[in-house]
């Protein structure tokens, strides 16, 4: 690993490089012009949004206090549903979890999952010797332009239509036009026959009940629909700290998630449980019918409980990344992602991958980068007080940096 | 956690030793915080005082360090020699100290000037107050570079500077020494018990009650920066418009990104990284030009002097100003009148 000024020093030279990049600076400021517009209308449409966000608030406050209780709850009901539960303590502990899984020489098609990009599952998986295809259409352009997220709900805002026409042209060895529906009905071509190659189906999960099992997930595609209703087994990656006590909190969260991210709804609302099963032959429960025979949950702890004991830094666990933030951030504006570590962005995310992904070194100068102006709190659904917690989390840099 | 030693840059080091020599993060000397004040015949004691920060003194001296800082990056050789103005000079190249100090010599006039009539605004709506003769720096800047510990130790000595003058109302003139005092030092002071004011509700509520009738030389349309610190942190959006409101031939013209969702001028991040600050600046000048008018006025010294920068990069011709200046003039006019 380098050294943590080499990182501090590459990490500036790119953040420079990519805030002069034309092409990053076009698809953003399309991007946000978009996102701000859809959002003012999803918002005066569904008013109480704003009310329930601050309900979604002091929830996640007492999910935060009580991790390991949520856990423990969420493990028995999905063991009843039928699902195999596994706990992850770190992020090499999933990855060779889920490595005993699914072996070698399998086709793997992901829908996508932020803990899957914290851990780098698809390139572990890859690694194993398996065929792994990112089904949402902007990680495919991710995957195929070999680049990492840029956004938690849009991680390919950065990219033009004209370079999306580039990377599937190389794809398909044929002419694919700068056109954005061409583009789309092209890359459904692609991944449709993919779904019923694959071994396996891997997700992540927006929000999680505890009460009744159930895994919320959150899309327009339909491609997280058929990674985890088409392949016979399901692979669900879970941060702990998307569990909540009840179905009808989990709906509540799922709803301030999808309007922040600017949707009215998503197209999709996926609820998983357990695996397939039916009771229908002499009211006899069988798991596997036609959906999925397993499901397997992993959950993954990798730095969430220590950053949960931190008196102040843990109210980073309350983001429930819909990216609002992102989308105001001056930094981000110009760099995209490249403000950020390999799966988490922005100011928050200096924090998240201090604890979660590449660990301080990673961190901080991701830490000093940000502004501490404040403009993301105005428009968190969690009211998320940046300015506060980024001097905090320099206080703990500089104390390391004097050991 | 893994143990390894973390690397922060080498000009935290410098602003932090010259805060503890000198009391100000460039080590300038007290005569470059106070000159300001030479002839305005102020008291050095009171419970009212005009708390500048030594910010506004800073700006020009910022720049010229900042263009240093951008020369040498990271290198941590040239920077350990780099200990304020004082103590530096023979010690570093020549080169690197005329640019440091000439630019500082030119600029700090107009900084200089504004200080002198953000005082004199504030005898002229009636309001007595003392400055500080050798005040003190907030440490704002320890604040966001989370040097906590040395932030206390400022803080301790900040406090008993208050306390030897008297004072017990704080009109902070920035709105980082603002911030700073009113959300920063309870956390690390017990029993900080100081009324702090921002500049800019002071003059507002005194023109208010005064109710004098301002105008301007010369018709003139304005767009306002509102400072990220003042407008969030403080949550002080109106008083800036009530100020602008009272000058009758003044025509506030709105950037889409105002008040609580005012957009950084990009100054905080430039001591650690100089050009992508440049940029963040360069994308609000951008912003405020968009509103057609050719001015654009702030109150904080580091919105206004990167504000500046960012022109300077874009190439537009939009003029950066301070709002105090605005209303001294506005004054000016008014008492000619009268």
């Amino acid at each position: 690993m380098p050294e943590p000024k080499q990182i501090f020093e590459e990490y500036y030279d790119k953040l420079l490089d990519k805030a002069h990049d034309a092409n990053i600076s076009l698809g953003l400021s399309r991007s946000v012009t978009a996102y701000r517009e859809r959002k003012a209308q999803v918002m005066e449409k569904f008013p109480h949004t704003v009310e329930l966000a601050k309900e979604i608030r002091r929830l996640k406050e007492d999910c935060v206090e009580r991790l390991g209780e949520l856990v423990q709850k969420a493990t028995a009901t999905l063991e009843e549903n039928g699902a195999q539960v596994h706990y992850a303590e770190t992020g090499d502990d999933a990855l060779k979890l889920i490595g005993e899984i699914v072996g070698s020489g399998k086709v793997l098609v992901s829908g996508k999952t932020l803990t899957g990009e914290e851990i780098e599952l698809r390139q572990y998986t890859e690694g194993l010797g398996n065929e792994f295809w990112e089904t949402d259409c902007a990680q495919l352009i991710q995957q195929l332009r070999n680049e990492k997220p840029m956004h938690y709900v849009y991680p390919s805002l950065h990219v033009t239509r004209e370079q999306v026409a580039e990377v599937l042209t190389n794809l398909l060895g044929r002419e694919i036009p700068p056109d954005i529906p061409t583009e789309i009905r092209t890359i459904r071509e692609f991944l449709r026959g993919k779904y019923f190659e694959a071994d396996f189906g891997v997700s992540g999960c927006n929000v999680l009940a505890a009460d009744t099992g159930t895994i919320f997930l959150l899309e327009s595609e339909g491609n997280i629909r058929m990674s985890t209703t088409v392949p016979p087994v399901h692979i669900a990656l879970v941060g702990i700290e998307k569990i909540v006590p009840t179905f009808h909190d989990a709906f509540r969260v799922a709803e301030v998630v999808w309007r922040y991210a600017g949707f009215n709804i998503p197209l999709y609302v996926s609820m998983i449980s357990g695996p397939s099963g039916t009771t229908d032959i002499e009211c006899t429960l069988v798991r596997g019918s036609s959906g999925p025979v397993e499901l397997h949950v992993i959950f993954l702890d990798n730095g969430r409980s220590t950053l949960s004991k931190d008196p102040i830094l843990k109210e980073a666990l309350y983001c429930i990344k819909c990216g609002a933030c992102l989308f105001e951030c001056p930094v981000f504006e110009l760099a995209a992602g490249y403000y950020g570590g390999h799966g988490y962005f922005g100011g928050l995310g200096a924090i998240l991958t201090a604890y979660m992904s590449g660990g301080f070194e990673e961190a901080t100068p991701i830490a000093y980068t940000c502004l501490r102006c404040g403009r993301c709190t105005e428009v968190c659904p969690q009211s998320i007080d940046l300015s506060r917690l980024i001097p905090e989390v320099r206080h703990r840099i500089v104390e390391m940096a004097r050991s | 956690m893994k143990s390894t030693k973390l690397y922060t840059p080498p000009v935290f080091r410098i602003i932090s030793m010259n805060i503890a020599k000198w009391g100000n993060p460039l080590g300038l000397k007290k005569s470059d915080c106070t000159s300001w004040a030479d002839g305005l015949q102020l008291p050095t004691k009171g419970k009212t005082i005009l708390y500048t920060g030594c910010e506004y003194q800073m700006t020009s001296y910022i720049k010229s360090l900042v263009g240093v800082l951008k020369r040498v990056k990271f290198r941590d050789t040239l920077f350990s020699a780099f200990s304020g103005i004082q103590s530096t000079v023979g010690k570093i190249g020549v080169d690197l100290m005329k640019g440091y100090t000439k630019v500082a010599s030119s600029e700090s006039e107009t900084y200089n000037r504004l200080l002198r009539m953000a005082a004199l605004t504030l005898k002229r709506l009636g309001i007595d107050f003392a400055y500080l003769d050798g005040e003190l720096y907030s440490g704002a800047l320890l604040y966001e570079y989370g040097l906590f510990d040395e932030l206390e130790e400022q803080a301790k000595r900040v406090v008993s500077q208050f306390k030897e003058a008297g004072v017990t109302k704080i009109i902070a003139l920035t709105p980082h020494s603002a911030e700073v005092f009113q959300q920063v030092y309870p956390k690390f002071i017990s029993n900080f018990d100081f009324e702090v004011v921002p500049y800019i509700s002071s003059v507002a509520e005194a023109l208010n009650k005064l109710g004098i009738e301002l105008s301007l030389p010369e018709p003139l349309t304005l767009t306002f920066h509102d400072p990220c610190h003042l407008a969030r942190s403080l949550k002080v959006t109106e008083a800036p418009r009530e100020v602008i409101q009272a000058i009758t031939n003044l025509d506030l013209r709105e950037v889409a990104l105002n008040r609580e969702l005012t957009s950084c001028c990009g100054a905080p991040c430039e001591t650690i990284f100089p050009e992508f600050s440049e940029l963040v600046a360069a994308k609000r000048a951008e912003e405020l030009s968009a509103t057609g008018a050719k001015v654009a006025a702030t109150l904080c010294p580091f919105c206004h002097a990167n504000l500046n920068k960012g022109v300077d990069l874009t190439g537009n011709k939009l003029r950066i100003v301070d709002l105090g200046e605005i209303v001294y003039q506005a004054l000016e006019v008014s008492d000619a009148r009268a």
